[in-house]
């Protein structure tokens, strides 16, 4: 498929093997690329009920048909593994500059399956394919440290992706760090890097162009695309002024930022740590991944310490989530939440549950409280290192709340924490939550978009009627975007009717809107699938009980619960699953999947 | 079946807009929401501007049931339109200008700003026999699967959006880049800026 290498790096680090596999035009068609492909190779591959830290468990790297070329925000990649924290089909998405220098590099992805006997990095170096290296003396380094070192090495041109300290203990909510300050964030996929022994991947040189059928409709395309998010308020100001973080505000203001591990939905003082206040006292400039005209990224100074962000997720769940409003703590956290390779918004959860069960008696650790901002940086450390407490809130909030005999304090879906808005404040982003195949997740269908933002339409974010058929449609163009791959906040401004006519200008293929949902329905049917086989079912898809069952008593989304049962007997029967929520033999043989 | 009050509401609302600014008559045009995987429709004779909670329909979205019975005549076409596009709600209505339009053009370029940054141009189809569900319900959707709207030559506009009030948005600003074109024609004078002109939406 033009767009496309067709060429996979295949890596089985028990037998040090390398190999080029080859990928059909069959297999891009169906799936695209991205997170699709990753999925479809990944459940193709994988035995039933492999343990994620295991070496049988398989981490897919992949880029997509936009990858290089000159579409806005197409730096970004996935990553589709098996996930130690949910124990599900996990895929995650990050940007930067490593995916187009892969591609580059003549690979569309990179699969990786087995353990090294001793710690090792890989290194993709130009058009001489890649080679499994030594990484003894990187080992405990964290990842600042390890990009710096990797550079002295293998020379300045590097883009690196790597695991600090958590990775390492296979600390359960540890991330993979993209060139030190982007991230594989969620569900742990840095305890599966570190579970087998591989540092880093390094990339460099290469010399591939991505081949397009049409340049010159490309181009014509691609400058309407670029005027489209110039227009759009989102995408031309909010984000390139005040980052991700210009969302606190909004969201305190709507009632439905979570205060104290989602016990309020709303508190004044979230001011203090809003994208206002990241403008005004710590940002140094704005950062952008590879051809992004948005540049949401934020280079900060806080304290004697610099760094990247906080984003939006970040600031909230290392603040307002935890009763912390001081800017400066808060960023430095997320500083050290970078460089030690944890999720920022897992350990926001995790420490969240934690108070939350000190608060209640049940949990004796006097300095775990609310608001307490003097300990968070030593409890990041704590988490890294699984020192003292630090154990037990690396094993996530689930597992946390459940030894302390009160599970409906964790405030997590499959296993993975909640983000930054609390799921009462808007009905079917809360079903999002409870559907994805990924966990707590807010971006698998992200109705917030609709219910919140008005982006690209403002729906009423309380009335539940046709919020399943909705929510399921975004959901597969989601997985289709996540194909391609694009990022998630070029979706303000863009959207499929875009993306069809860019993919028919690179590949010559007639590609609609349907034809690319589709694709999207079989992605999600298929990691359904995969969840179903390890069961992780119907009962998997709920909410934490007190957004079923107690309101919020202030703020503009109190007095609200969700209603969640008939939304989802409603999004079962939309996505022609049975009442358990299972796919449909016909179903399954409409979108063409196979799959035991 | 009763629907919820807050889906009968947004009905309300959108009906009596379509007919009060003159883009459906009395008894024409009809409206319709996917919703829970099947389709809430207007009734047949049901009049936009005047609608009550029964004029609402629930019916499948693929096979023939008692609520086939009683909806819209053009449900075939709206069934159509949510089996093949990502449509969450259907608006066809008859609006005059696009369908002035529609009888001496074969798109309709949008020359106003606002129409051409957000619509860039209106799609025209002709079907047989316009009035009548079955080969609009062939026609309509194959355009709707890259356009938001699309005019029936002679005949009316149908729309799909995300939600009621985003398909009538795009009834009404197709309508008003119409109007607009229409008003310009009539001066027969060149114009002074082409919108149209200033990018090259041949192949979108
Ligand atoms: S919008 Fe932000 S996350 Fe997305 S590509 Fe641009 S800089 Fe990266």
């Amino acid at each position: 498929m033009k767009g496309m290498n067709n060429s996979l790096l295949e890596i089985n680090l028990s037998k040090q093997e390398v190999n080029d596999l080859p990928l059909s035009d069959e297999i891009l068609n169906d799936y695209i690329g991205g997170r699709g492909l990753g999925v479809k190779l990944f459940t193709d591959r994988i035995a039933p009920q492999v343990d994620a830290l295991s070496p049988e468990n398989v981490m897919i790297f992949t880029t997509g048909p936009f990858g290089g070329t000159s579409i806005p925000t197409n730096g970004r990649f996935s990553l589709v593994t098996k996930s130690p924290l949910t124990h599900g089909i996990f895929y995650s998405n990050s940007g930067g500059f490593f995916a187009p220098v892969m591609k580059k590099c003549g690979f569309d992805g990179i699969l990786i399956e087995g353990t090294l006997k001793q710690p090792g990095y890989i290194l993709i170096n130009g058009d001489e394919g890649a080679t499994i290296k030594d990484a003894s003396s990187i080992w405990g380094l964290d990842t600042e440290q390890t990009l710096r070192k990797l550079k002295e090495v293998e020379g300045d041109k590097i883009h690196v992706l790597s695991i600090g300290p958590a990775g390492e203990n296979l600390v359960k909510i540890a991330a993979i760090m993209n060139d030190a300050d982007r991230a594989f964030g969620r569900g742990g996929v840095g305890a599966v890097m570190g579970s087998k022994k591989l540092k880093a991947i390094v990339v460099k040189g290469g010399s591939k162009k991505t081949e397009v059928n049409d340049p010159e409709l490309l181009k014509k395309f691609v400058k309407v695309a670029m005027d489209k998010i110039k227009v759009v308020p989102i995408t031309r100001i909010s984000l390139p002024k005040m980052g991700t973080a210009a969302l606190v505000n909004v969201i305190n203001t709507l009632g439905m930022l979570p205060i104290n591990n989602f016990q309020k939905g709303y508190d004044e003082r979230a001011a203090q740590v809003s994208g206002e206040a990241i403008e005004k006292q710590i940002l140094q400039k704005d950062e952008g991944c590879f051809a992004c005209p948005i540049r949401c990224g934020r280079m900060t100074k806080a304290g004697d310490m610099e760094g990247k962000g906080p984003e939006y997720e970040s600031v909230w769940a290392l603040g307002p989530n935890l009763g912390i409003y001081d800017l400066i703590t808060v960023t430095q956290a997320n500083y050290l939440c970078n460089k030690l390779g944890i999720d920022t918004i897992s350990c926001g959860g995790s420490i969240a549950c934690g108070m939350e069960l000190q608060e209640k008696g049940l949990l004796k650790d006097n300095d775990l409280k609310f608001g307490n901002a003097a300990i968070l940086k030593e409890l990041v450390k704590k988490i890294a290192e699984k020192e003292g407490i630090g154990a037990e809130l690396s094993e996530g909030s689930a597992y946390l709340a459940k030894k302390y005999g009160t599970p409906d304090s964790a405030i997590h879906v499959k296993g993975l924490e909640l983000p930054a808005y609390d799921p009462r404040g808007a009905v079917g982003h809360a079903l999002g939550y409870a559907t994805s195949t990924r966990g707590g997740c807010h971006l698998t269908g992200y109705l917030a978009s609709l219910e919140i933002f008005a982006a690209p339409k403002k729906i009423d974010r309380f009335t539940i009627a046709g919020k399943p058929d909705l929510l399921a449609l975004k959901q597969n163009q989601k997985a289709t975007e996540d194909s391609l791959v694009i990022c998630a906040f070029a979706g303000w401004a863009l959207g499929l009717d875009y993306y069809a006519r860019l993919l028919r200008a690179i590949t010559g293929i007639e590609y609609d809107v349907m034809e690319l949902t589709k694709i999207g329905e079989r992605i999600y049917t298929l990691e359904r699938l995969f969840n179903l086989r390890e069961g992780i079912g119907k009962e998997a898809d709920t909410l934490p009980p007190r957004f079923l069952n107690e309101p919020l008593k202030e703020g503009f989304s109190k007095d609200n619960v969700v209603p969640l049962q008939k939304m989802l007997d409603q999004y079962y029967y939309v996505r022609g699953w049975d009442e358990n929520g299972v796919p449909k033999p016909d179903k399954i043989k409409q979108l063409g999947i196979e799959f035991s | 079946m009763v629907v919820d009050k807050s889906i009968f509401d947004i009905f309300d609302m959108v009906g009596k807009h379509l007919v009060r600014q003159g883009l459906n008559t009395s008894h024409s045009g009809n409206i319709s929401i996917r919703s829970g995987g099947k389709i809430i429709i207007k009734r047949r004779t049901g009049m936009l501007g005047n609608l009550k909670p029964e004029d609402l329909v629930e019916t499948s979205l693929e096979e023939e049931d008692s609520g086939s019975l009683i909806a819209s005549t053009e449900l075939g076409v709206h069934r159509a339109i949510y089996l093949q596009t990502d449509a969450m709600a259907v608006i066809h209505a008859h609006v005059p200008y696009c369908v002035a339009l529609s009888l001496i053009e074969d798109e309709i370029t949008c020359i106003d700003a606002e129409g051409f940054a957000l619509y860039k141009k209106i799609p025209i189809i002709d079907v047989e026999i316009p009035a009548g569900a079955y080969y609009t319900s062939i026609e309509v959707p194959k355009v709707l699967k890259n356009y938001p709207f699309v005019v029936v030559r002679g005949h009316g506009i149908f729309a799909k959006g995300m939600t009621l009030e985003d398909a009538l948005q795009y009834v009404t600003g197709a309508e008003q880049s119409a109007h607009i074109r229409y008003l310009t024609l009539l001066t027969e004078k060149p114009l002074k800026r082409d919108f149209s002109k200033e990018k090259d939406f041949s192949s979108w």
